[in-house]
């Protein structure tokens, strides 16, 4: 995989810049201009969370030395990486960031190395005078170091424990990652969701790029651009926001060219129990009608149950009411979120993870995790709401309560159903890039932790795992219409749980701006659109197809993801020997026919 | 390696795996695009149905139901194509009905029988429905409704079809409609009750390939490197008076006499002796197959019987134990002894390894999988579809088939024993058991002809009773004989073809296409119970062999991923993890079940095919190129102990 250290060997190495934490937020003025929002007249409030972001949650005033964390330096280890691969025998060393092991100076084999944030949860064992740690990875790799010595043990897990449960991103090892052949800033412009809004603003005459939330007041979790209709202003926009929830008023997500019309996405209004109205919200919605074509209709569909949507009234939120918005008509389509969701992941995962039990119940166990059920329920709810725009002509407004999962996760796989571009590996790096990242996914919370994890829960859901199951079913119902393969969803799984790249960083696009993402830690999709990994990540049988996809969301043609979750348990070497066949019988008579072949992950400019 | 083991116990039988997502690509072949319809929006059905692709008839394709529908432009191609027949069908009668779509509702339709089959064309304009049902597969046909029966469509035929679905035609009342049509396929679908021929021997399709040259059971056992010093070929059965359910030409060990083998079968459960069925290339062990030993209650033994294992297993030097597997659960080996059957027992065989593998029965499968239909047709069962899947436990007895299969192939690859294999007749199970393994072993098998070898090898001419089993042409579909156990072989086949996507020459239309013609009675190849009974029918000549229509067509059942690979052997891994329904073939009638899109999946085969054709006429090229300069054989690379890759497995 990636290399993920550019300075291999250094035991303890202290990663630690003081510098770079001195310098903001305080030090405004060494912000770059471009990527800094508080050059803006309004000055910054931080709020606690993101002053935990940039400090950790240890207040302290000349930042956090890492080597106060770690309690060792090295120790003799043997580790397990599963039933397929030869223990490995060595040092072991914990820095900053990694978990290294090395192999001792006549051993033939390489470093290992683990990103300390990877790992979920630790288990420590020790008896006479070894021990043992059990790793439980973000990725679902389970890892086991057998360890001399019990001091050494203790201390190792002491440490990695420390180490791996830092929440300041700052410190996170993307801002310390420097690999060899790529340039800091390079592809954060890859996939600029304004490019995409220029062109629908350009093509329809009917939306426009608003500068309203230039300096994110006005919703915290949008990007600066954010595209409305032109027939709506500014000023309305302010009092549409503060009718939402966290400020999410309804923006374009997709236009679908042939129909003309558009999928919407917003959070909840904030009716209350009072039922209250928005003109403002009003307007905007029917300008969206209205800038689709005559007479269009539209669709709210609600991510939740008609009961929920009407108890969120309580809470000051609440659905659309009927008589307000002629024109649309309300569905509900209630999806798993939050704890449930998450819950069913760690089910499954301990499912599949467990060995011991007869396999005679892995039907009703894996029945008993709902997880496939969740799948079903993602993707046919995506289906309609593509169906709306796609078949019927009309528009369609996505939102659940808040808007930043189970909305994100319908609106994003409709257009890949509907939308040949997003199926390219370049639009759909576009499209999470678009719909998730720059959509105010809160990633640093859904992902905090994986399935192991043994903290108390707080924010984790497995939305984005989710939506990358619900693209894999696609992928393999039609095994030709995406021009990426399963190595491509697998990278974004590992890298949304913990990366060397700074991509799926923080919880929206302004913390991200304040942590100085783009400019001090390297972008995903350049490593990812580095030439050799191309191989792994492309589907060799894609042909580029113009049509919609409807994929059949019947539980019987629905499967259990085992490339992903039986990674570990089944070894992935014959796997990967049986995709090179087949790029070998697809691509040795591309190149040899002299085709150009154009590459789909360059940047269109 | 152990340690790891320790920590990661039980992790699947086998070593060798396949990245199941690749798998997966596999399955889609084929795919008709259908329907699929959301429900909320209101939502016209006909407008945005995507047409799907009309297979037009041909003589040397089957499609058993193809749903055609009328495209947005309203071009419908059916109505003025005439009814297909094959050449010796004729036509009997045609009636107006209404066919009751489970999926779609009612249709009307005009319904055509011949003495092959059942076709039946949609008479509403929105509706391009076309069923096209050999009456082969009719397993039963009962009327529904009475002359006073109220209520729409109450009236009419219910016929029950052994692939996986039900047909419900609805007539008019009046005037006795049903009779004629009831009685006519009644006559045709189960010829054998009305002293009919079977539609095989009326077929006149020609064919440029002969399939019935196939298979030369002299030509297979030479290609095995038989017969050698410790095993020769006898024509002890040519007038199958040993035994009459085995063919002719048997291979035994070189140090058996004719007598001993007459001996030995006299304590083998319908003379099935101990015979060969393969024998691996390198450590020249062997898989022997036979029927159980009649032991009884009283424990009978049998010297000769004993003495002949015994000389089996000195055909092998490298081990000192046989290996037994008796496909059955023990109690029913040990139940067995009330019959006169029975095992082999430690005492009486010193140097025989005897494990169980159990695999239930022939009524345990048939139940099975009527449970599995009970849950696909016509409705799937929706709100508890694993656990409902789960209690029909097809899928764990594929499981279990499977195992036992790593396990003979294994015993004999890794472990360097020879294994003898039987259920209590080894008809069945002891058929499914060696010709999975042999299919694991020998990668000659995973070529289309050489599946068709081996089918007719192990399945065909070591007899099977497909006529007891599929009861062709015969009216009691209530027959304790029936059951499904050719069908679960070739399900264990698509499992394996799914865990490994590039190990076999041949593609999931292969499979069906096999099963469908299992029941079709369009061709010679599955009738009849044994070889013996067969010869005397002159199949082979008065029939077609179902090898003549694939080997004719071969590129449609082609796998473009398949790559050969001498002796690799192919451990799937049965753990119930890895195991799936094989939806596309049991839920195959059910177009929720299919993805809507104009999907030009067969097209890309097809060009991926040719890529691959040229791909390795190039490759064989160059090796001539290079092997032209490299013309000092001492320095031939490939000696053939480096053909036989060492692989290792752990249980």
């Amino acid at each position: 995989m990636l290399n993920q250290l550019s300075h291999p060997g250094a035991p303890a190495t202290i990663f630690c810049n003081r510098g770079l934490l001195n310098s903001c937020p305080a030090g405004v003025a060494s912000c770059p201009a471009s990527s800094c929002p508080f050059r803006s007249p309004r000055s910054p409030r931080l709020t606690l969370r993101e002053s935990v972001l940039l400090l950790g949650p240890r207040p302290t005033t000349d930042g956090m030395e890492f080597s106060e964390l770690i309690r060792t330096g090295r120790a003799q280890a043997k580790l397990l990486r599963g039933p397929e691969a030869p223990p490995l025998r060595g040092t072991l060393c914990v820095t900053g960031h990694h978990l290294l092991l090395s192999p001792g100076p006549q051993a033939t084999s390489d470093l290992w190395l683990l990103l300390l944030r990877r790992v979920d949860s630790i288990e420590k064992r020790v008896s006479g005078d070894s021990g043992t740690i059990t790793l439980r990875c973000k990725d679902l790799r389970v890892l086991q170091l057998d360890i001399e010595g019990v001091e050494a043990t203790l201390d190792i897990a002491r440490s990695i424990e420390a180490l791996s449960s830092l929440e300041s991103v700052i410190t996170s090892f993307p801002f310390f990652y420097r690999p060899k052949g790529l340039r800091l800033g390079d592809a954060w412009h890859f996939h600029p969701p304004e490019r995409y809004y220029k062109r629908v603003a350009r093509e329809t005459n009917a939306w426009r790029l608003s500068e309203v939330n230039e300096d994110f007041s006005l919703c915290p979790s949008y990007p600066r651009a954010v595209i409305v209709p032109r027939a709506v202003d500014d000023d309305a926009l302010a009092r549409c926001a503060r009718f939402r929830q966290g400020g999410r008023f309804p923006v374009l997500s997709y236009h679908h060219a042939p129909s003309g019309t558009v999928l919407l996405r917003s959070s909840q209004p904030l009716t209350g129990p009072q039922k209250r109205r928005c003109a403002e919200d009003e307007e905007l919605l029917r300008a969206a009608l209205a800038g689709a074509r005559p007479g269009a209709r539209g669709f709210i569909l609600d991510t939740r149950s008609a009961q929920a949507a009407k108890q969120a009234r309580v809470t000051g939120g609440g659905t659309e009411a009927k008589a307000a918005y002629p024109g649309w008509k309300r569905l509900h389509r209630p999806l798993e979120r939050g704890w449930p969701l998450q819950e069913s992941f760690v089910r499954l995962v301990e499912a599949c993870g467990d060995l011991e039990q007869s396999m005679d119940r892995w039907l009703s166990q894996l029945e008993a995790c709902h997880w496939l059920a969740h799948v079903k329920e993602a993707l046919s709810t995506a289906c309609l709401a593509a169906q709306g725009v796609g078949r019927e002509g009309a528009c369609v407004l996505v939102h659940g309560a808040e808007g930043t999962d189970s909305t994100l996760l319908v609106t994003s796989l409709a257009q890949l159903i509907l939308d040949p571009s997003s199926r390219t590996m370049a639009g759909f790096q576009e499209l999470v890039e678009r719909e998730w990242i720059q959509a105010g996914h809160p990633f640093q919370l859904r992902c905090a932790h994986s399935a192991f994890s043994h903290a108390r829960p707080k924010h984790e859901a497995p939305t984005f795992l989710l939506f990358l199951d619900c693209v894999w079913q696609l992928g393999r119902q039609f095994p030709l219409s995406l021009e990426f393969g399963e190595g491509l969803l697998l990278a974004l799984f590992e890298h949304a749980y913990a990366s060397p790249f700074g991509t799926f960083l923080c919880s929206s696009e302004k913390e991200r701006c304040l942590c100085e993402v783009r400019t001090r830690t390297h972008s995903l999709w350049s490593g990812l659109n580095q030439p050799k990994e191309q191989r792994k990540l492309r589907n060799p049988l894609y042909v580029p197809s113009p049509l919609a996809i409807w994929p059949s969301v019947e539980l019987q043609t629905l499967r259990l993801w085992q490339g992903l979750f039986l990674r570990w348990i089944r070894p992935p070497e014959p796997s990967e020997v049986a995709w090179e066949k087949v790029w070998q019988i697809v691509t040795d008579k591309k190149t040899e026919g002299c085709e150009p072949t154009v590459s789909a992950s360059e940047p269109r400019l | 390696m152990c340690e790891t083991q320790a920590f990661f116990p039980g992790t699947g039988i086998c070593k060798e795996l396949e990245d199941h997502a690749l798998l997966l690509w596999l399955t889609q072949e084929g795919a008709e695009s259908l329907n699929r319809s959301f429900h909320v929006l209101e939502y016209c059905r006909v407008s945005s149905m995507a047409s799907a692709p009309t297979s037009k008839y041909n003589s040397h394709s089957l499609e058993n139901e193809s749903i055609k529908r009328t495209s947005r432009d309203g071009v419908n191609r059916d109505l003025s194509e005439a009814v297909p027949r094959l050449p010796g069908e004729t036509r009997i009668t045609d009636k107006e009905v209404i066919y009751i779509c489970p999926f779609n509702g009612p249709i009307k339709g005009r319904v055509y029988i011949t003495n092959y089959r059942l076709y039946l064309r949609s008479l509403e304009t929105d509706s391009a429905l076309i069923l096209d049902v050999p009456l082969g597969v009719i397993s039963r046909i009962e009327k529904m409704g009475g002359a006073t029966s109220r209520g729409e469509n109450s009236y009419g035929l219910d016929i029950t079809c052994k692939d996986m679905r039900n047909l419900r035609f609805a007539l008019k009342q009046e005037g006795h409609s049903r009779r004629d049509m009831f009685e006519i396929l009644t006559r045709y679908a189960f010829p054998l009750a009305h002293s009919l021929p079977i539609f095989a021997f009326l077929n006149e399709e020609k064919f440029n390939v002969d399939g019935w040259t196939v298979y030369n059971p002299v030509e297979e056992y030479r290609r095995q490197g038989l017969p050698n010093h410790h095993w020769r070929i006898t024509f002890i059965n040519k007038c199958y008076e040993l035994c009459d359910t085995y063919p002719a030409l048997l291979v035994v060990p070189y140090r058996a006499s004719d007598d001993d083998l007459r001996r030995v079968a006299t304590f083998r459960s319908r003379n099935r002796i101990p015979v060969l069925s393969w024998i691996h290339p390198e450590n020249k062990t062997v898989i022997v197959r036979c029927s159980q030993p009649l032991v009884g209650m009283s424990g009978k033994r049998n010297k000769d019987d004993e003495k002949y294992l015994d000389v089996i297993r000195e055909t092998n030097r490298q081990i000192s134990k046989l290996t037994i597997y008796d496909a059955r659960p023990n109690v029913n080996a040990v139940a067995n002894k009330a019959t006169g059957g029975g095992y082999e027992s430690d005492d009486a065989y010193h140097n025989a390894e005897l494990f169980f593998l159990d695999i239930h029965n022939i009524h345990v499968m048939r139940e099975s999988l009527k449970k599995v239909k009970d849950i696909v047709y016509p409705n799937v069962e929706e709100s508890h579809w694993l656990s409902s899947l789960e209690s029909t436990h097809w899928l764990e007895h594929i499981k279990l088939v499977l195992t036992g299969a790593i396990q003979v192939a294994d015993k004999v690859s890794s472990g360097k024993s020879s294994v003898l294999v039987h259920c209590s007749d080894g008809w069945d199970r002891t058929a499914q058991l060696t010709s999975l393994a042999m299919l694991m072993l020998d990668s000659f098998y995973r070529s289309i002809e050489g599946f068709e070898i081996l089918v007719q090898k192990e399945w065909i001419s070591f007899g099977h009773k497909f006529a007891s089993r599929i009861g062709h042409g015969d009216k009691n579909h209530a027959d304790a004989d029936r059951s499904p156990i050719f069908l679960q072989f070739i399900d264990c086949v698509w499992q394996m073809s799914k865990q490994f996507p590039t190990a076999f020459e041949f593609n999931e239309r292969f499979l069906i296409t096999i099963l469908d013609h299992l029941y079709s009675c369009r061709f010679g190849t599955f009738l009849y119970n044994c070889e013996s009974a067969r010869e005397k029918q002159k199949v082979t000549e008065r029939t077609i062999s179902l090898w003549s229509l694939i080997n004719s067509n071969k590129d449609k059942f082609k796998n473009p991923f398949y790559t050969k690979e001498i002796n690799r052997v192919l451990y799937p891994v049965a753990s119930m993890r890895h195991l799936e329904l094989w939806v596309n073939y049991y839920i195959r009638w059910n177009p929720r079940i299919k993805q809507q899109q104009p999907n030009p999946v067969e097209q890309r085969y097809v060009e991926l095919l040719a890529l691959r054709d040229e791909y390795i006429q190039r490759l064989e090229e160059l090796q001539l190129a290079s092997s032209a300069k490299l013309s000092d054989p001492s320095t031939s690379p490939s000696g053939p102990s480096q053909m036989m890759p060492h692989v290792h497995t752990h249980f």
